[in-house]
């Protein structure tokens, strides 16, 4: 898809001041975070499950390469067909070239990460291939051509009058309707139809079971399964990171992601597809494809400071826990990725420079990191990316970042020599003193601004801690250590 | 026992009555602190901000000053968690300092848990004829897992009355460059902690991080004159019977 990350600040402040997306950001981050903590206490030991799902994960991430094989070599001994794309382009074009040759007018599809990262509905449509969302909300943020507001619930924050206008101008519903039991009926009806004459499905995938060569849907709606289970041909798309060793591996971490997603046990539906259809059984897919890409994924793998966004599994815990997230929603980001997850997968897919407020969009709290059932570390990655960052502004020659890097070598020298520190605190007193009234500074016209829309900072005191330590006659002051 | 204090910028700079009461503290607890005149910033603003080498020279001097000191305490978790966490990590490639960075990461503590952990100390011999509740900072509660210490200290203070924050551990919206460059966000975070203590009827609202304070009373002093955050270390410094 088209990535706008570059309107962070923008559309966030949009966001803030829209009554809608409040309402939900007050409800949808602190209800999943309850059903979490519900879900997850149903564990005996919520803790070693954190564990055990964090070590599957670190150990994916270590042998990829060679799970992916595993992977591969399993499924087409199963009989089906696996190809592998190095990007997006290459991925649409190998999806499109199936349709293409079974003469597929349309085809349905299942929520999936990966498609809407690739851009492969657009590419589809564009090239005469219609393609057809059937979760809910993807049916409504494809209809109304929206990104997605969260990772579960994608148009959970628009209004049943807004979605009850382009049903009926899609000729979804006959009459206007506000109510949601009437309009959920009528994409029912709708999407049975699609169902009914499907050629070609597509869906995402969950977890790719190394040792039998199984791909792995975890769904609510069912849409997902009758996307796998009405065409002749499926095609499952899946990113590298999907991959898992075991079925015992994949049971646990499915175990983890509904819990840690929704707070259920388990989804209303799991799926689990070895191959197409075999002779003698009677229903799945004649043909099933099961494209790998990989979209940057690989050099992601190679540098070993940020191969642990991979372990990431798309459960949406840290949309919901982060306090960022959860007072802008998931417009901002930009992308298919929002939130924490996002911001430390974002910058790497679609580059440093690209994505800035991204990696600074954040306050390091940690409560993603926290959350984080797979043991990725989103405030050091993000600290990871500022620094990028700062070693790629020396290069382009603007002129600001050269005054921040020199301003940035002049503190640190600062910090490197008591003396010069404490001069430097001298010379500032009296610039916040002219700023400052009644022992608050209201505003400081440079650098700074944005401290000051909603708050004061205290006035500098006439004495440091160190001036006043120092012009203590009877302390037991230390001498200087630094030779 | 030699325990050595370490000031934050913050507070050297903008309120150095946490400093003072930290030292009036742990010398009432007969920990009398040393405090390091050559001691600058841990570096964190540069090191957060993406400007490493930068924020090395800081850590190599911040090694070099406290480098022998038995015990680092400071008035913040933020800073401590710097030195404990990211020194090692920010040195990695410079293997000599990174073993000294690794080695002093064992020593240094956010003062509420020094008292309680190291000192033994839940009750300082403070008291307060009111209600006091607790904001629980990300880096103390989530970076170095502080949060049952401060309680006990507030639980030790005679006659103050805890009511529970609710939210407490949610994000006051500071994060440093963060409340500078995205100031509408950091404004709804900072505006519902403040909203949460309002709602507790609490006197006042204690925390132990002096980027929190900044901010949070920040946002008092402009919205909501007469309200308070107060540093953990000043309301027991301020409310302990005379040594």
């Amino acid at each position: 898809m088209e990535a706008h990350t570059d309107r962070f600040k923008e559309t966030a402040r949009r966001e803030l001041k829209n009554e809608m997306s409040q309402i939900f950001l007050s409800l949808l981050p602190p209800g999943f975070t309850i059903l979490r903590q519900i879900g997850m206490s149903s564990f005996p030991d919520p803790v070693s499950a954190v564990d055990q799902a964090r070590a599957i994960r670190a150990e994916v991430i270590e042998r990829m390469p060679e799970l992916l094989e595993e992977f591969e070599k399993n499924a087409v001994s199963k009989g089906a067909t696996v190809l592998w794309a190095r990007d997006a382009g290459e991925a649409n074009n190998i999806i499109l070239e199936i349709a293409r040759k079974r003469s597929v007018t349309y085809v349905t599809k299942g929520k999936s990460m990966i498609t809407e990262e690739i851009g492969l509905n657009e590419h589809l449509i564009k090239e005469g291939v219609d393609a057809f969302e059937t979760d809910l909300g993807e049916v409504i943020t494809q209809q109304l051509s929206l990104p997605p507001f969260h990772i579960v619930g994608p148009a959970i924050n628009v209004p049943p009058e807004e979605i009850s206008a382009v049903f009926l101008k899609k000729g979804i519903i006959k009459e206007p309707t506000t109510n949601p039991i009437e309009l959920g009926k009528a994409v029912r009806v709708y999407l049975r139809e699609k169902f009914r004459h499907l050629d070609m499905g597509i869906v995402g995938v969950n977890m790719a079971v190394a040792a039998t060569g199984t791909i792995i849907n975890v769904e609510n709606e069912g849409n997902i399964r009758m996307t796998k289970s009405s065409p002749r041909t499926l095609v499952a798309v899946m990113s590298l990171e999907k991959v898992v060793p075991t079925m015992a591996d994949a049971m646990h971490m499915v175990r983890i992601l509904c819990r840690n997603c929704t707070g259920q046990k388990i989804s209303s539906y799991v799926s689990m597809d070895t191959g197409p259809k075999k002779p003698g059984e009677i229903d799945g897919p004649e043909e099933l494809f099961i494209v790998i890409v990989d979209n940057g994924r690989s050099e992601i793998f190679r540098d070993s400071k940020t191969r642990e966004v991979l372990k990431c599994i798309r459960c949406g815990g840290c949309l919901n826990t982060c306090p960022v997230y959860s007072k802008i929603g998931g417009y901002p980001y930009g992308f298919a990725y929002s939130g924490p997850m996002g911001q430390v997968l974002n910058p790497l897919l679609l580059g440093i420079k690209e994505t800035s407020d991204l990696y600074h969009a954040c306050t390091l709290c940690g409560a993603c990191k926290e959350i984080c059932p797979a043991g990725v570390d989103h405030p050091s990655l993000l600290l990871i990316y500022r620094a990028r960052e700062v070693s790629l502004k020396g290069k382009d020659g603007k002129a600001l970042p050269f005054i921040e890097k020199t301003i940035a070598t002049f503190v640190s020298l600062g910090m490197s020599r008591a003396w010069l520190w404490n001069l430097g605190a001298k010379i500032m007193r009296p610039v916040l003193h002219r700023l400052s009234h009644d022992g608050y500074i209201r505003n400081i016209p440079f650098g700074v601004q944005g401290w000051f829309t909603c708050r004061d900072l205290p006035a500098m005191p006439a004495k440091t801690f160190h001036e006043i330590w120092t012009e203590r006659k009877h302390s037991p002051v230390t001498t200087s250590r630094k030779t | 026992m030699k325990v050595s204090l370490f000031i934050p910028c913050t507070v050297d700079i903008f309120m150095p009555e946490i400093g003072v009461a930290a030292y009036r503290l742990l010398s009432q607890l007969e920990a009398y602190p040393m405090y390091h005149q050559d001691q600058t910033c841990c570096g964190q603003p540069l090191f957060n901000a993406g400007y490493r080498d930068q924020a090395k020279r800081a850590a190599r001097h911040f090694i070099e000053v406290f480098g022998n000191d038995e015990h680092i305490v400071s008035p913040s978790g933020s800073c401590i968690s710097m030195v404990k966490h990211h020194y090692p990590e920010l040195l990695s490639d410079e293997p000599s300092w990174c073993d000294r960075a690794r080695e002093l990461s064992e020593r240094v503590y956010e003062l509420s848990q020094f008292i309680v952990d190291v000192l033994g100390v839940t009750d300082v011999g403070a008291s307060f004829d009111g209600k006091v509740t607790y904001h629980e900072s990300c880096h103390i509660l989530r970076a170095l897992g502080v949060s049952d210490q401060p309680k006990k200290l507030i639980a030790g203070v005679a006659g103050a009355q805890y009511v529970e924050l609710n939210n407490a551990n949610a994000c006051c919206g500071f994060g440093g460059e963060f409340a500078v460059g995205f100031p509408e966000i950091s404004h709804a975070l900072v505006k519902d902690k403040a909203t949460n203590f309002l709602n507790t009827g609490a006197d006042v609202l204690l925390l132990c991080e002096p980027g929190c304070l900044l901010n949070i009373n920040g946002y008092l002093h402009r919205n909501h004159p007469g309200k308070r955050a107060m540093h953990l270390a000043t309301f027991l410094a301020g409310s302990m019977k005379e040594a």
